[in-house]
């Protein structure tokens, strides 16, 4: 009965929108309250320090610490052995080398 | 159709080449600043204009075959030319001439520009040669040429991080074309030629398992295997990309991720079918995924902008080496998804590294702690890389989002729905990262430093704009795409039509 | 014959080893060197027929030039290696001139130490 809202350029129409009224309603409330950030509300965020807003940044490598946290065995082992190291990079690609030796001896005989 | 024109499609860059330092003496003595430039452009725009003459007779069925110096195949080097290779090629010329283009307003402040032009137009005839040659040791050779040129251009700027950079893109990408060289030794020994055609035809008694695989062609397929993977940068061969893409000047990364995926995920689509024949596909399909995940879980912890772009190349090209891989185990729509994936990568890829690279000729700076709330100063590069940003998570209705649909259900159709999954999972986490890039870098409170910066100059916009409007383009309109990647993916598989047209037409 | 490829095959191992097990960039320069010089002895060797000749053609031979080409010896893999020999030369050119830079900005050649582009 509603096979007409599966039809690709509804969905489109959809999604477009959807996606202007949100940037309208983000408008309208920036309208009626603008950010005003000083020194004095990043007081309370910063623990009493006194931080000037223009020079606040969220930390780029601890912006997504849930996800660090879901994945920690992957983070825990793969990212230290991007050493840096030209020669275990080498190695790394020997090794890679025989694992597909093995596979295609395993695959085609 | 112009005749000669596909050798000519490979002599004319490297004339250019060659022309430049001479073009780069007469600018300095008569005082004509741009020269360089312009005469670059020009010989890119010849190239895209020769490709696009070929293109017709290609996509109507028949493969262009040229006889180098007469000699017919198989004793000759030919350049044959089906609708795989003629994607490539429309591919490398389109994008290299935008690169090329940014290039003349991002390297303004750099001296002895046409040294860079020549090696650039180098690294492209590289690519040409490798997309367009029939014969395996003259794709050895241009993939040579097509290395050493980019050994050179990673290290142009010549400081520590870009030496460093060099040295390890040198040592790795030197492993892989050696083994490579090995591979085409053993073959050659095996067969007896060194036509791909040829090759293709002798092996093909091996193919369906009539006869036992002989241990010598098992090592050479090894090999090819291997030194193909170490230039397409699967995990865990991936080592080179994320340090050259961050040290090199960012018109070369923008080479090297647009056109330059391109050559390897071409021999990528061949290596099913010609000159080996043997089922690699479980290969294919086990490190694209690896490297679909060790990219982006990598790209999501980086504190810098082109290392951040340069683990997604990664994690992409997953996507791409397990579309054709789920092509080998009968799903039509998985190919197709590969190799639409690569069209559409290196069209938004180039664009994203483009405006990275405009932010930092701006402002000196491509690390996202020193950035913040550039999205007033320069609208025009912010707008396109939300275009870009969205396209590569895959959101309708962009580009991104077509190609990685066929990849979902080449998936589901191979029968491995757990692929599909870990896909979708994966571009969750690719449009998680680019919305840090983007609020990062765009968005929040400007410093007091960056408050005179103004928006990158026309030269660098005119190629991001153009690549914004083909994301769109074929975001909305699907089929302008499917027109080019199909006959690409039905020529791919055709290996029997391939050999009985070059090898059958002496 | 199985000499040549015993010792390309030793020479080939030999180069892996200076490459991966190395703690100076110049041993590893010479480590690939090595390598490619052995995957080009294996190329001849595999041209080589036993008891061959020349594949010149002389005003003596020119008349006979079916037993030519059964004695003569392959003259593809010596194209071959020719090209490669030239395109080693190209990139050993371009890792020495890279590790002079690299002793400038560092002070150091070990690629222990090159590590400051990491993770």
């Amino acid at each position: 009965m509603v096979g007409w809202i599966w039809d690709p350029i509804v969905a489109t129409a959809a999604i477009l929108l959807g996606l202007l009224t949100a940037y309208g309603l983000l408008r309208i409330g920036h309208k009626i309250a603008k950010p005003r950030p000083t020194v004095e509300k990043m007081k309370t965020y910063a623990c009493g320090e006194e931080l000037k807003p223009e020079e606040t940044h969220s930390d780029s490598e601890q912006f997504f610490s849930p996800i660090r946290r879901i994945f920690r065995p992957f983070y825990r082992y793969i990212q230290p052995v991007h050493t840096g190291v030209l020669s275990t990079y080498l190695l790394w690609a020997v090794v890679g080398f025989i694992i597909i030796l093995a596979i295609i001896l395993l695959t085609v005989r | 159709m112009i005749p000669h024109a596909p050798i000519l499609a490979i002599v004319l860059p490297l004339f250019a080449a060659f022309l430049m330092p001479l073009v780069g003496l007469l600018s300095k003595r008569y005082n004509a600043a741009k020269a360089c430039d312009w005469f670059a452009i020009a010989a890119m725009i010849g190239t895209l204009l020769l490709v696009a003459d070929m293109a017709p007779s290609v996509w109507g069925g028949h493969i262009l075959i040229y006889k180098l110096g007469g000699w017919s195949p198989p004793w000759g080097i030919n350049l044959a030319i089906d609708g795989l290779s003629i994607q490539m090629a429309l591919m490398i010329a389109a994008l290299g001439t935008l690169v090329i283009i940014y290039s003349a307003g991002y390297m303004q402040r750099d001296t002895r520009k046409d040294l860079f032009y020549a090696l650039t137009l180098l690294a492209i005839t590289g690519m040409m040669g490798i997309v367009l040659t029939g014969d395996i040791f003259n794709f050895y050779v241009f993939l040579e040429i097509m290395s050493v040129s980019s050994y050179a251009l990673i290290a142009f700027r010549r400081d520590s991080n870009a030496i460093e950079a060099g040295i390890k893109y040198l040592f790795i990408g030197s492993l892989g074309t050696s083994l490579i060289l090995l591979s085409v030794a053993m073959l050659y020994s095996f067969v007896g030629s060194l036509n791909i055609a040829d090759l293709g035809a002798k092996l093909a008694t091996y193919r369906d398992g009539a006869q036992p695989v002989p241990a010598i062609l098992i090592a050479s397929l090894a090999l090819f295997v291997t030194g193909v993977m170490i230039k397409v940068a699967m995990v865990p061969f991936h080592t080179w990309l994320a340090d050259a893409f961050t040290a090199a000047p960012t018109a070369i990364s923008a080479l090297l991720a647009g056109p330059g995926a391109v050559v390897g995920i071409y021999w990528v689509a061949r290596l099913p079918y010609l000159p080996f024949g043997l089922p690699v596909g479980i290969i294919l399909i086990s490190l694209g995924l690896l490297s679909m995940v060790v990219g982006v879980l990598m790209a999501l912890t980086q504190r810098d902008f082109k290392r951040m772009l340069a683990y997604h190349v990664i994690s992409q090209k997953g996507y791409m080496v397990l579309g054709i891989g789920l092509g080998t185990l009968g799903s039509v729509l998985g190919a197709q998804g590969g190799l639409f994936h690569l069209l559409n990568h290196s069209t938004y890829k180039c664009m994203l590294f483009m405006c990275a690279g405009a932010v930092l000729f701006r402002t000196g700076s491509q690390k996202f702690d020193e950035l913040g709330g550039l999205g007033k100063n320069m609208p025009v590069t912010a707008l396109t890389f939300l275009i870009g940003a969205l396209a590569i998570s895959g959101i309708p209705p962009l580009n991104g989002f077509v190609s990685k649909y066929t990849i979902y259900l080449g998936g589901i159709e191979a029968g491995l729905p757990i692929v599909t999954a870990i896909a979708v999972l994966v571009s969750a986490l690719t449009f998680a990262s680019f919305f840090k890039a983007f609020s990062s870098v765009f968005l929040g409170q400007r410093s007091e430093r960056l408050r005179e910066t103004q928006e990158a100059p026309k030269l660098m916009l005119f190629p991001m704009l153009m690549m914004a409007v083909i994301c769109v383009a074929i975001g909305l309109l699907p089929a302008l795409g499917f027109n080019i990647v199909g006959p690409a993916q039905s020529a791919a598989e055709n290996s029997a039509g391939y050999i009985s047209q070059v090898i059958g037409g002496i | 014959m199985s000499l040549n490829y015993t010792i390309a095959m030793l020479l080939i191992a030999l180069g892996f080893y200076c490459l991966l097990f190395k703690r100076n960039l110049i041993k590893l320069i010479i480590g690939l060197s090595v390598m490619t010089d052995g995957i080009h002895l294996f190329l001849i060797s595999m041209g080589y027929r036993t008891g061959g000749i020349a594949p010149i053609v002389t005003s003596e031979l020119s008349s006979n030039l079916s037993n030519f080409a059964s004695r003569a010896v392959d003259p593809l893999p010596q194209a071959l290696v020719l090209t490669s020999i030239v395109i080693n030369i190209c990139i050993l050119a371009l890792a020495l001139s890279l590790s002079i830079y690299a002793y400038r900005h560092y002070g150091t050649l070990d690629p222990y130490q090159l590590r400051r582009l990491r993770e």
